[in-house]
């Protein structure tokens, strides 16, 4: 292909290598719809990410239009849906299991990811040592995350168990009570926030990118001035690391509100609806009650703009806090 | 080098090479048509069921015999992987129906059955038994509460298979080891009081140097200790068909339910849960069980623990008796549930489903299931037959007539949520059992009146 032929504005400009990512033709003057061959890249263009595009369209947009249509209705699944109005959100607000389950959703969020960015922040700088075997660490560190969360549940049971359980029996060698876990409606949320934790390696891997981005003369230079670890971490590591912070913060907002696989295996929500999270909540009224579809979808609604606005917030404030130095 | 390797392969050559595959893949399949052909002469059934172990096998022998006879339909049997723990999900049948990839029948939990017709899942089976000239009066043909629960509004959506009782088994051992009068024991000498199974269960609680029990009398919410199973044996009712309103605070139900939190508050609360836990996580296998561990004095549970009781523990002699009573002279009820056979919307072959469905549920099919899986039937030809069910089942099935089942609501998972939740709450002494209770009918209620399902027809 002559990525220089096209319209005789390319004289106008000085030749420039082709080199990889920059062709000439993105230089030119005018709309890219003018250009023969702009839009046979576009075309081709377009074709690559079909598959996504199709993704796109057919798995998330129109389940999404549909989502917001069934919250206006009443729907089993199977017969018509029938037009209601704003019924289900009325419905939403008299309802104590449904904003049972979003404190329950909320306590775990704001619990399990702010701990998960400082045990990924652990982990990554554990995995960031100049060792000779840091490759084995690495890979021993990054190993929980690796296992499907239904694995991890069952782990998690017998680690947590009451009475058989390796927590328990060490509990009280350091003076505390032994709970029971996932049994007491106290305890519950907080054995699936320290469970969440088991993951943080998926995370550790970006922040070890971003550790690997910060240029080693700043700490060489705060060395010299008499700056110790502490410091080093404080003022160069932290500030330089804020953008993969808010990365995983939002990450982390969005799927720890969508909290559902460890109540679904574990607790069924229970004890005393305790790990009834919001879309454990959605789930049954969408498979397990009759007719109830389009309650759950505004349930799902309802989600969506919280995560939405959630995200946005931190988003928003980022410019408070982020450094893109 | 390869011969090939200096050869173009142009527009053409592939397209001659497309249009021989093509050839030679329609030659290769007429030598199958025949076959093919011959395989759809016979409609062919597609049966889902979750079940796994005898269970499945004892289904798999009941297509056999049932494709043997060379009738106009032919059954697969498959065995699909259960949606979860819960019991009221059906999660993957619906999402299966609703792609066209659903069966043509589906084993599904009775007690489901009124909730899945009301959203339209289940196929009203009432013209194909028509259709075939059947009697549509299932009681003539099933037990009285498994026919109640496979109707719903009127219209029958189901055809009952299996049933389980629920009954109060003991550990004599212990119990002898307690001083219990045996004899009061013995089920031949009629039910116990509540009471009185307290005073000598709480006696067998042994604790360790922490507090914790290492064996327990008792767990009133062990097992099948639900809440259903207190309301039913101190004569409640869960649901008032003039009103329209579910009654999980009715004042006999709540008897129940005080009864099993005293006998949780004198045990401790706590001890009692901690105690449970390890055989009530999911994936627990039976040897998890205290009661098979030889470590509970007693449980309320079901006919399917004999063949646990053998395999697991079979020097430890177990025996059952009636479901207390509340008082001296009251009778014993317990009540039941078990499974049925149904078509879900959008079957591709509902005459066929039917005709297996028939088969399955009657004498033959549900004979086949006993005989293998030691189930108790639902068919009324076979609750008299004394040789197939043995002395045990046999027992189990004379307690038909004053066996209850849950009621028929489109409501039901969402009642069985709401009131296990309430459970929860009621024996772990978190709350009063009339707080917690009028707690799951407002919230219960709530899906009643959005569904807009009152009036709902009493069974008759």
């Amino acid at each position: 292909m002559d990525a220089t032929s096209g319209t005789s504005s390319t004289a106008l400009i000085p030749p420039e290598p082709a080199v990889a990512g920059v062709r000439a033709t993105n230089l030119k003057a005018g709309p890219w719809w003018r250009s023969r061959t702009e839009r046979k890249n576009m075309r081709l263009g377009l074709l690559f990410i079909s598959p996504w595009i199709v993704g796109f369209l057919g798995l998330t947009l129109y389940p999404l239009y549909r989502t917001f249509y069934l919250s206006f209705t009443r729907f089993g699944g199977f017969l018509d849906a029938e037009w209601i109005g704003w019924a289900n959100f009325d419905r939403l607000l008299g309802d104590d299991l449904f904003f049972k389950s979003l404190y329950n959703t909320f306590y775990y969020t704001l619990l399990a990811v702010p701990i998960g960015v400082v045990v990924a922040m652990m982990l990554a700088l554990a995995m960031d040592q100049s060792l000779p075997e840091i490759p084995l660490y690495r890979t021993i560190l990054y190993l929980p995350s690796i296992l499907p969360l239904f694995a991890t549940a069952f782990i998690f049971m017998t680690l947590l168990d009451p009475q058989q359980g390796l927590v328990n029996d060490m509990l009280p060698a350091i003076g505390l009570n032994p709970p029971n876990w996932f049994g007491d409606a106290r305890y519950a949320k907080i054995a699936i926030v320290g469970m969440a934790q088991f993951g943080a390696g998926q995370m550790a891997l970006v922040f070890l990118a971003g550790l690997k981005g910060i240029d080693t003369s700043l700490y060489e230079a705060a060395e010299i001035d008499g700056a110790g670890v502490l410091n080093r971490f404080f003022k160069i590591t932290l500030p330089l690391m804020t953008p993969v912070i808010l990365y995983s913060l939002i990450l982390g907002i969005s799927s720890g509100l969508q909290v559902f696989t460890q109540s679904f295996i574990i607790t069924n929500g229970g004890p005393a609806n305790s790990t009834n999270f919001l879309v454990f909540n959605l789930y049954r009224n969408a498979f397990n009650y009759s007719n109830q579809m389009g309650y759950a979808s505004a349930m799902g609604v309802i989600l969506f703009l919280i995560t939405v606005a959630l995200a946005g917030l931190v988003f928003f404030t980022s410019n408070k806090w982020v450094n893109y130095d | 080098m390869s011969k090939f390797a200096h050869k173009h392969i142009n527009r053409r050559s592939v397209l001659k090479g497309a249009a021989a595959t093509g050839f030679g893949l329609g030659a290769a399949s007429s030598v199958y048509l025949p076959t093919a052909f011959g395989r759809q002469e016979k409609g062919k059934v597609v049966f889902w069921t979750t079940h796994s172990g005898l269970g499945f096998e004892a289904m798999q022998k009941i297509g056999e015999d049932y494709n043997a006879m060379g009738g106009a339909h032919e059954v697969e049997i498959v065995q699909r992987p259960p949606s979860s723990s819960n019991e009221t999900d059906s999660a993957a049948l619906i999402t299966a129906v609703r792609s066209g990839e659903g069966p043509d029948v589906y084993l599904l939990d009775r007690f489901i059955v009124g909730e899945r017709a009301a959203s339209g899942l289940l196929e009203d089976i009432t013209p194909l038994m028509e259709a075939a000239g059947d009697d549509t009066d299932l009681s003539a043909t099933f037990a009285g509460f498994a026919a109640e629960e496979a109707q719903y509004n009127g219209a029958i959506y189901a055809m009952p298979f299996d049933t389980d009782l629920r009954a109060l088994f003991y550990n004599v051992k212990l119990l002898e080891e307690a001083g219990a009068d045996m004899a009061a024991w013995d089920k031949a000498n009629g039910p116990m009081t509540w009471d009185a199974i307290a005073e000598v269960l709480h006696s067998l609680d042994v604790k360790d140097n922490n507090g914790a029990l290492t064996q327990a009398g008792f767990v009133p919410y062990f097992s099948q200790g639900w809440h259903y199973t207190y309301g039913f044996a101190f004569g409640g009712e869960f649901f008032d068909y003039e009103n329209c309103e579910v009654t999980p605070d009715n004042e006999k139900n709540l008897q129940g339910y005080q009864w099993a939190r005293d006998y949780c508050e004198a045990s401790g609360f706590q001890e009692l849960y901690d105690f449970r836990q390890p055989s009530s996580r999911p994936g627990s296998s039976p040897t998890d069980s205290p009661f098979i561990q030889g470590r509970l004095g007693a449980m309320i549970s079901g006919n399917w623990e004999f063949a646990g009781f053998k395999e697991y523990a079979p020097d430890t002699e177990f025996s059952y008796t009636f479901t207390p009573v509340p008082a001296e002279g009251d009778p014993s009820v317990t009540w039941a549930g078990g499974w049925s056979t149904v078509i879900p919307a959008g079957a591709k072959n509902p005459e066929g489903a039917y005709d297996f469905m028939k088969y399955m549920t009657g004498a033959d099919g549900q004979r086949t299931y006993v005989e293998i899986n030691n189930n108790l039937p639902t068919n009324l030809e076979l609750l008299g037959d004394a040789e197939l069910l043995g002395e045990d089942l046999k027992w189990f099935a004379d307690q038909f007539e004053t066996t209850r089942n849950r009621p028929v609501l489109p409501v039901g998972a969402k009642y069985w949520d709401e009131m296990t939740a309430a459970w929860e709450l009621i024996y772990t002494g978190e709350a009063e059992p009339a707080d917690a209770m009028a707690q799951a009918k407002e919230n219960t209620m709530a899906d009643m009146e959005a569904g807009g399902y009152c009036p709902i027809e009493a069974p008759e």
